[in-house]
């Protein structure tokens, strides 16, 4: 007793492929998925289960199978692989998951034995202490013995992104889809025909259901329908294409994998994620087998029975020549006529039917044949070590033992209503087909076939003609001759009763996730009556298949035990993905570099080869610092670099910061509402620092307003906040003041930036341009020139993030990096330094500048900062005006700004830390220690020698000189701080005006 | 990923507009003589009804123009859509058959959505 070729198969060829599965060679034949072969190669255990470790076998022959999951070692090691899916190539190395040390020996099979722990609600009951047991000890553990399969080693994505419009689309292409597809041949329609499988015929493939269509070979038929598709102009086929997700305005998701059956071409895209959208779309995706739950229905042996004869048709190996085959319904006579006419004798044939459902037909075909056969009869379960030996049959209370290693069984079947259901068309409960089936479309949904509930091919044609009546075609005429010995009959059966208890049987109801039926009432008995809760409870259908086989079966039992009907324990919810599919797929070309787009300033490679340190900032990348040498730490070199800011000169460039033009008769209006300062008096040609607030007067972003005339203004914005900030003057533009005629337009990138500043930067500016008069009387502070310089427009602008004296230059990108260097080449005589980012923010904190981000985070209002003066309190309006009068920003016990420095000054407050009132914090806090509010800045000054650092405290304003404290990373014991001014240098202004 | 049929381009994926909330909140014109409570509700309270919306919408990587929107927030139908300067179509005009909670159908909550 073991597997056979099926000799008229034409899919035996010569061609054959060798291939690992754990570590041992096998032979199998192209075209073969690694189930099809280990069975060709009698190989049964494919599998350890998921919680209990018991041995698996092969289950299924397609996308629904629970068992037979696997690990691809030379494809980026990729997990979770279905066996009865992925194609054999020559030198594939497959192993089997969740197993150790062997699939053999399994340590963790232990757990079998201990089941009484594991079951339903399992983990939410023992985990729940004591605390820091999770951690430490039950994760690690749960992590090695349950899982699936080890993560990818290395991951490359190599998928592309496709998208499609077409009018019909058609999914499946079995007898029905292909039919659709010949009546769709040369009409109006744009048409896509996705087939899960690299070959058409589905049903007219997997079995011997079907005779004759038009009085020819199915093989014929098929490739005849397949020649008419290809030759049309608006049908377009495309295999190995899964749709895994049905979305709203029917948006489909589709999974192509370009490498079925082929080693992966690692220069070329492994899978295409194709995007369809859609007017029409037809499901034609057919049904898949249910199993039956008895005693062990989990051996390695037990197959469901179309799947058996899939494995015959499809792949040309008979896995047993005489198994049992078990059934409630007339779908498996084709299983028993494909054994016999290739010659082999089932062992037996068990139906829970009486004879009048099976009818006289298929009664006197196995009689004729000589099959031992069991009528009103039941598998009670199955034993044997490893694979099925013995399998006992139950007839009016007999048991009666049957040797075989294999046993089909047929629960009967359920239209695949999974994408119908994710397209929220809504189901219904046959009482005569026992299961559900499509009721009524929500989208521009058709069903046909198995999918719609009509298991009766010779009435497809006639359906598809009705339910297609509304497009522009012909009606289709085909006749479709019948192998089947009876109608499909069928009696409801989820479980049989057992009778021999012992710790090791048991009775499945979801194979993948290790769920029993006795986990299901247990879950009942505990409260979970609800199908949706009683899932969660049990992990019941929450694998990786989300329980194609047996999801049905679960509400059978439930409704069972509440004695309930079936429509009114109702179905859980069918999410996307119908199948999994990888990561690389949905992330198809936006990996590494493509993920993000980099944004460079054109002084970037100068700032390389000055041994810049590059930082994130947004999309762009900002020096973050320059090492003088290659060993220079960054505190170095921000030391070196702020120190010689003041002294000299330094500079920064500031390519990135946002920036956008408002033009237009009413520019001055509106500039008034956006921004918090009053820009009526505001001279021309000059420049002031500006708030933007929230309707909720939360300040959302700063910067300078350069104003050139009424009607025409020029802002930057943080490098981070440009698109956010051009957008709500959009918005505010056309929903709130469509009245005023403006225009906003960003030109972040049509001007680099350079921000010089220090006390000789005067004297390097004024060398490089020397057409321009910088004194102070000239060129006073909050002040802007335009002129012409090198054949293009530059602005210089007298502002300071620093509060040095300092100049901002902006100039066309062209010409950025020939201005910068001629900067350099001045500067050089005064030891100008560049300086990154780090730099920056050390010397705008000594200053007390706050940075939008930083010191703010949503919560803060203008008035926390203590920026009143920028307030135009005159004006009649401003976004986020009446928000500062509330009582609750108006309080004054709110959060505000203030400095703090360490009284022992050789010590370092760190960012983040709270500022607290108690010198120590206690040992084991039992309630919570009252906090004041947190450092929110904290630099070493190189200038004064010693930290400073920013702080949002309650009632800020008020605790000027007091002692506080700072917790620290480094124990219980506080750092006691002094409250301060943030100003720490030149608090008179006077280095900024000189 | 449903369609947005903008006024100005014509039917685009969701993916290239932004949603901005509830549509028809003017901003009040005299704030200085509203109390605390009616400002309040201007800035914070939004309505979130299951099933027929008012709502805005901008096509941020399109023509990034405003315009309205009346949708089923519960099937994601647009039911109708109309610029700024247009007349919101009347709330008779769409009949919002969903219930909550109790009128949802038997079978299976992923399935109370559908028109009957
Ligand atoms: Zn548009």
């Amino acid at each position: 007793m073991s597997a056979a070729d099926n000799k008229n198969s034409s899919y035996i060829t010569d061609k054959e492929v060798s291939f690992k599965f754990d570590g041992k060679k096998y032979i199998g034949y192209k075209g073969d998925t690694i189930a099809s072969a280990l069975l060709r190669n009698n190989v049964r255990l494919v599998a350890r289960s998921f919680k209990y470790h018991r041995p698996r076998g092969i289950y299924t022959c397609g996308i629904e199978e629970p068992n037979g999951i696997v690990q691809i070692l030379n494809e980026h090691n990729e997990p979770n692989t279905r066996a009865t899916v992925k194609q054999i190539y020559e030198g594939i190395r497959v192993s089997s998951q969740n197993r150790w040390p062997s699939l053999n020996l399994d340590i963790g099979s232990i757990n079998n034995l201990l089941s009484p722990m594991f079951s339903a609600g399992f983990y939410y009951k023992t985990f729940m202490g004591p605390k820091g047991f999770w951690k430490r000890i039950y994760e690690p553990i749960i992590r090695r013995t349950a899982g699936l399969g080890k993560p990818p080693k290395e991951f490359r994505s190599k998928s592309i992104h496709q998208n499609h419009n077409v009018d019909i689309v058609i999914i499946g292409g079995g007898l029905s889809g292909l039919i659709t597809a010949r009546k769709l041949i040369n009409t109006q329609y744009d048409v896509l025909l996705l087939e899960q499988d690299s070959f058409l015929g589905g049903i007219l493939k997997n079995s011997k259901k079907i005779e004759k269509i038009n009085n020819k070979e199915p093989n014929e038929w098929i490739n005849e329908t397949e020649k008419l598709i290809k030759d049309s102009k608006n049908i377009k086929i495309l295999k190995n294409s899964l749709v895994t997700s049905y979305n709203f305005t029917n948006h489909l998701i589709a999974l192509e994998d370009k490498s079925v059956g082929k080693k992966i071409d690692i220069n070329k895209s492994e899978l295409t994620l194709h995007k369809i959208r859609t007017t029409h779309t037809i499901l034609a995706n057919g049904h898949i087998e249910r199993f039956i739950s008895f005693r062990n229905n989990d051996l390695p042996g037990v197959m469901l029975a179309a799947s058996f004869e899939k494995y015959i048709h499809r792949y040309g190996v008979v896995p047993e020549t005489s198994p049992v085959i078990f059934t409630n319904n007339s779908t498996t006579a084709s299983l028993l006529r494909s054994l016999i006419d290739l010659g082999h004798k089932p062992a037996a044939y068990v139906d829970s039917r009486n004879k009048d459902k099976i009818g006289r037909k298929l009664l006197n075909y196995l009689e004729k044949n000589n099959i031992p056969f069991y009528i009103n009869a039941e598998v009670e379960g199955c034993d044997g070590n490893k694979k099925i030996k013995t399998i006992s049959i139950k007839k009016s209370n007999k048991i009666i033992k049957v040797k075989s290693s294999m046993l089909c069984i047929s629960g009967g079947i359920n239209p695949d209503i999974h994408l119908f259901t994710q397209s929220k068309g809504l189901v219904k409960w046959d009482d005569k087909l026992v299961t559900f089936k499509p009721d009524v479309s929500f989208q521009n949904t058709i069903t046909l076939g198995s999918v719609s509930g009509n298991y009766n091919y010779e009435k497809t044609v006639e359906e598809i003609n009705n339910k297609l009546s509304f497009l522009k075609t012909k009606n289709i005429k085909l006749k479709i001759e019948l192998n089947d010995i009876s109608n499909f009959n069928i009696k409801e059966l989820w479980e049989t009763k057992h009778e021999r208890k012992s710790n090791w049987s048991k009775s499945f109801i979801d194979l993948h996730n290790d769920v029993t039926t006795k986990d299901l009432k247990q879950a009942v008995r505990e409260g979970f009556d609800r199908i949706e809760h009683l899932k969660r409870f049990t992990t019941n259908s929450m694998g990786t298949d989300q329980g194609k086989i047996s999801s049905i079966n679960s509400l059978g039992i439930v409704s069972k035990i509440l004695k309930k009907k079936i429509s009114e324990v109702g179905t859980t919810t069918y999410r996307p993905p119908y199948a999994p599919l990888s990561f690389s797929a949905i992330a198809g070309r936006n990996t590494y570099e493509f993920y993000d787009p980099q944004r460079k300033t054109p002084i970037h490679n100068w700032h390389i080869e000055n041994k810049a340190v590059f930082e994130d900032v947004g999309q762009w990348k900002r020096p973050w610092y320059f090492k003088k040498f290659e060993m220079e730490s960054m505190h170095l070199a921000v030391q070196r670099e702020s120190e010689q800011t003041r002294k000299t000169a330094g500079i920064l460039d500031g390519s990135t910061l946002g920036k956008i033009e408002i033009k237009g008769k009413d520019a001055l209006e509106f500039m008034n509402l956006m921004y918090t300062n009053a820009f009526t008096k505001m001279k021309p040609m000059s420049s002031r620092y500006a708030l933007m607030l929230g309707e909720d007067g939360m300040i959302k972003d700063d910067g300078i307003v350069c104003k050139f005339n009424d009607k025409h203004f020029i802002v930057t914005t943080t490098s981070g906040g440009a698109p956010k900030v051009l957008a709500d003057m959009e918005e505010y533009l056309q929903t709130e003041w469509p009245h005023l005629q403006v225009y906003v337009n960003s030109i972040t990138e049509q001007f680099s930036t350079f921000n010089i500043s220090g006390p000789k930067s005067r004297d390097i500016v004024s060398k490089v341009f020397t057409d321009v008069d910088f004194s102070n009387e000239n060129f006073p502070f909050m002040t802007f020139k335009v002129f012409d310089y090198m054949d293009t427009e530059v602005r210089v602008m007298r502002a300071s993030f620093t509060g040095e004296l300092g100049y901002e230059i902006y100039i066309t990108p062209n010409k950025a990096l020939e201005l910068w260097k001629k900067i350099f080449h001045f500067g050089k005589a005064y030891d100008l330094v560049p300086y990154g980012t780090e730099t920056m923010h050390l010397l705008r904190a000594e200053k007390g500048y706050v940075v939008i981000g930083q010191e703010t985070d949503g919560t803060v209002t203008p008035l926390d900062l203590n920026f009143n003066w920028m307030i135009g309190k005159k004006k009649k309006d401003f976004i986020g005006k009446r928000s500062l009068t509330r009582s609750d920003t108006s309080r004054d016990d709110r959060k505000q700004l203030v400095g703090i420095v360490p009284i022992d000054k050789s010590e370092f407050i760190e960012e983040g830390q709270h500022v607290v009132e108690c010198e120590r914090l206690p040992k084991q806090i039992r309630t919570p220690v009252e906090y004041l509010g947190h450092v929110s800045s904290s630099y070493h000054s190189p200038n004064l020698n010693h930290c400073i650092a920013m702080a949002m405290i309650k009632g800020g304003n008020k605790l000027m000189g007091s002692k506080l404290f700072v917790s620290s990373t480094y124990g219980t014991k506080n750092i006691p701080v002094e409250v301060v001014s943030p100003v720490f240098i030149d608090p008179e202004n006077k280095r900024l005006v000189s | 990923m449903i369609l947005i049929n903008c006024p100005y381009c014509g039917e685009r994926d969701q993916s290239e507009f932004s949603n901005g909330g509830e549509a028809h909140v003017a901003r009040p014109e005299n704030s200085e003589n509203l109390n605390d409570k009616d400002w309040g509700q201007y800035v914070f309270y939004r309505d979130n009804p299951k099933g027929i919306f008012y709502e805005r919408w901008v096509h941020s990587h399109g023509c990034r123009k405003w315009f309205n929107a009346v949708r089923n927030t519960s099937t994601d139908e647009i039911l109708a859509i109309y610029k700024l300067n247009e007349n919101p179509p009347s709330k008779e005009n769409f009949t919002n058959t969903l219930k909550t909670p109790s009128g949802e159908p038997k079978v299976g909550s992923g399935n109370f959505t559908v028109k009957k």
